[in-house]
């Protein structure tokens, strides 16, 4: 349906939308370039990069999966807070939930992967509506909590004595055995490039959808919902919808937190990892998208270089970080710089209307 | 006047605990009129009009819009049978351009809401009625700024904008010049006027001042302690005896000018 219709206004709009998203293409290039580039800076060759052998690029391939994996988890949560207004204190459910499913159907029964994919987007869809039924009868804190309460449960079984069977429990499920071809230590590379495409697929798609016609009236249920349903909108439905979605991307960057991670942890499940959700996108910029993304690389990158440099320090100093982003970029790296480009076009803009001779009020 | 009621309530009661905001009120709004609601603050207009606009349950009673009974219809319904309502705070998505608000309010009654992965401006007709409205209230210049940025009287006009462009039937107006400065008013009230006449639209319009009605409503209600004091054409109303007495406070000053100016 959506090709009948580009095809007629053929290459233009292909080329107005490369123009438009050059910058995300670049940065695109940048990491599908970036393992061999450090290769080259330290002095190994292509071909042992390719051969997965260990050294610089390898490692920091690895930092970079976490960094997508926690910037899909933050570009779900966005979603919800940024997006649509949807306060949830329950995300790392959201993100444990698939995690946890995955290393339990691959681990305990065997599951191949297909199966396992097709078993985390079901959880996902009953999770979401999990939450969608409590949605109409409590609002704004209230609902934080409930959700919170569904999390909580969730994170006290996966640490239960009874489950840890299955889950581990406090030790954390250990012993997944990923497909060959995707061996987090073997494969990096193919899982590297896997996890870059997914990242740059969703963060594309969840673009196209804030700016559909359904995006744009979870934008209007943020900024006033009462007057999104006098308008005629059934607010309900757009925040199912915006719960699925999220709940599926955070499902599946749980999935990809399984296979990359050796051990599972139930602090994944806790309430301080959806801190974690939230801190990226206040590092980033809340309601921006790209910030999610550009949160995560910071807050990850700063967390590593940080205990590397100063080791026990590392804490307090990040503590102090944290505070000084909130002090002098409160709106966040990607909406403090909108912020200021759009203050300037509002200058010139304002200069310009001055400027130009009044064509309205007749009189 | 003609048999023909788009709207009619029934008894409609709303009680807030002990308080009795509004007291078994039945009016008749004729399609195609102007038709006032008056009173003193407290008079329990605001109220009464939540009721009918759907935003308060009400209490006891029935709201009958076009024979289709809506006293149980959620808010969102409202707007698809064809009702569009103003509030008397100005109530807008104050961080959305101009444009932006009244797109949203025409692609609430469009088929394309639920259209995930294209651009909304793909959808060209809610841009195109958009810029129609925001020229028909004379916000051209502010098309692409924030609603939070505008002065107080234009955020009305665009509150006006928002309504018409969802094209209801019948527009419910809470005090449409509320805060607005005195030399506003008169413009607003004619562009009220315009719309309702070349729409050949409905208009339930609740103000608290007399003078701004008098000379555009076909039909005025008066309401007093949540009850309706009396009802008639300005010309009645003015000229009403129990009106005069209920208020020999402010609202017989407002009656005397009015009068006047007639």
């Amino acid at each position: 349906m959506e090709t009948t219709i580009s095809k007629t206004t053929a290459e233009r709009p292909t080329l107005a939308w490369l123009r438009q998203n050059r910058g995300t293409l670049a940065v695109l290039v940048v990491l599908l370039l970036l393992p061999f580039i450090i290769a080259i800076i330290d002095g190994q060759s292509i071909s042992s990069v390719l051969a997965n052998e260990s050294g610089n690029s390898k490692f920091f391939q690895g930092l970079l999966i976490e960094i997508f994996i926690l910037g899909l988890f933050a570009l779900s949560y966005d979603l919800l807070l940024g997006i649509t207004g949807l306060l949830s204190l329950g995300h790392a459910m959201f993100f444990a939930v698939g995690g946890y499913l995955t290393g339990i159907l691959i681990k305990s029964f065997g599951w191949g992967l297909v199966p396992t994919i097709a078993a985390v987007t079901v959880a996902a869809i009953v999770q979401a509506l999990l939450f969608a039924v409590v949605l109409p009868r409590v609002k704004g804190l209230t609902f934080a909590l409930v959700t919170l309460g569904f999390a909580s449960v969730f994170h006290i079984v996966v640490q239960s004595r009874e489950a840890a069977p299955f889950t581990g429990a406090d030790v954390g499920l250990q012993g997944v055995v990923i497909p060959a071809f995707l061996d987090p230590v073997d494969q990096r590379l193919r899982v590297y490039f896997i996890a870059l495409l997914i990242t740059m697929v969703v963060y594309f798609l969840y673009q196209r959808f804030v700016d559909s016609p359904t995006g744009r009236v979870c934008i209007a249920i943020r900024e006033n919902e009462d007057r999104a349903l006098m308008l005629g909108y059934n607010t309900f439905q757009y925040k199912v919808i915006v719960l699925l979605i999220s709940s599926l991307t955070a499902a599946f960057a749980g999935m990809l937190h399984t296979i990359h991670q050796p051990i599972v942890s139930p602090n994944i499940a806790g309430l301080g990892y959806m801190v974690i959700a939230l801190l990226i996108i206040l590092i980033g910029g809340v309601g921006t998208l790209s910030g999610a993304l550009i949160g995560a690389a910071v807050f990850r990158l700063l967390d590593f270089f940080i205990d590397r440099w100063f080791g026990e320090a590392a804490t307090f100093l990040l503590g102090v970080i944290y505070v000084l982003l909130v002090l002098f970029v409160p709106f966040g790296i990607v909406g403090t710089w909108r912020q200021h480009s759009s203050q300037f076009t509002h200058q010139i803009e304002a200069i310009i209307e001055r400027l130009r001779p009044k064509k309205e009020n007749p009189e | 006047m003609s048999d023909d009621i788009i709207l009619e309530t029934y008894n409609v009661r709303k009680e807030f605990g002990a308080l009795v905001a509004v007291a078994d009120v039945s009016i008749r709004v004729v399609r195609g009129t102007l038709h006032s609601i008056i009173g003193p603050n407290g008079a329990g207009k605001t109220t009464f009009f939540n009721v009918v606009s759907g935003y308060l349950p009400a209490t006891s009673g029935r709201i009958v819009y076009n024979g289709q009974d809506i006293t149980q219809a959620p808010m969102h319904r409202r707007a698809h049978v064809g009702m569009g309502r103003s509030f008397q705070i100005t109530n807008l998505f104050p961080n959305l351009t101009v444009l932006e608000n009244i797109r949203l309010s025409h692609q609430a009654v469009g088929k394309n809401s639920f259209r995930l992965l294209r651009s909304h401006r793909r959808f060209g007709e809610h841009i195109d009625r958009a810029d129609a409205i925001i020229n028909r209230v004379g916000l051209t210049r502010y098309r692409d700024l924030p609603a939070r940025t505008l002065a107080h009287g234009d955020q009305r006009k665009l509150e006006l904008g928002m309504i018409l462009a969802a094209d209801p039937e019948m527009l419910l107006l809470d005090e449409p010049t509320a805060g607005m400065a005195s030399d506003e008013v008169p413009e607003l009230m004619a562009l009220i006027q315009e719309i309702q006449a070349e729409g050949s639209k409905t208009v339930l319009l609740v103000e608290h001042n007399m003078n701004v009605v008098m000379n555009v409503s076909d039909m005025i209600t008066v309401m007093h302690h949540g009850e309706v004091l009396a009802e008639g054409t300005p010309a009645e109303i003015s000229s009403n005896e129990t009106v005069q007495q209920a208020y020999l406070g402010n609202l017989y000053e407002n009656l005397q000018e009015a009068s006047d100016h007639a």
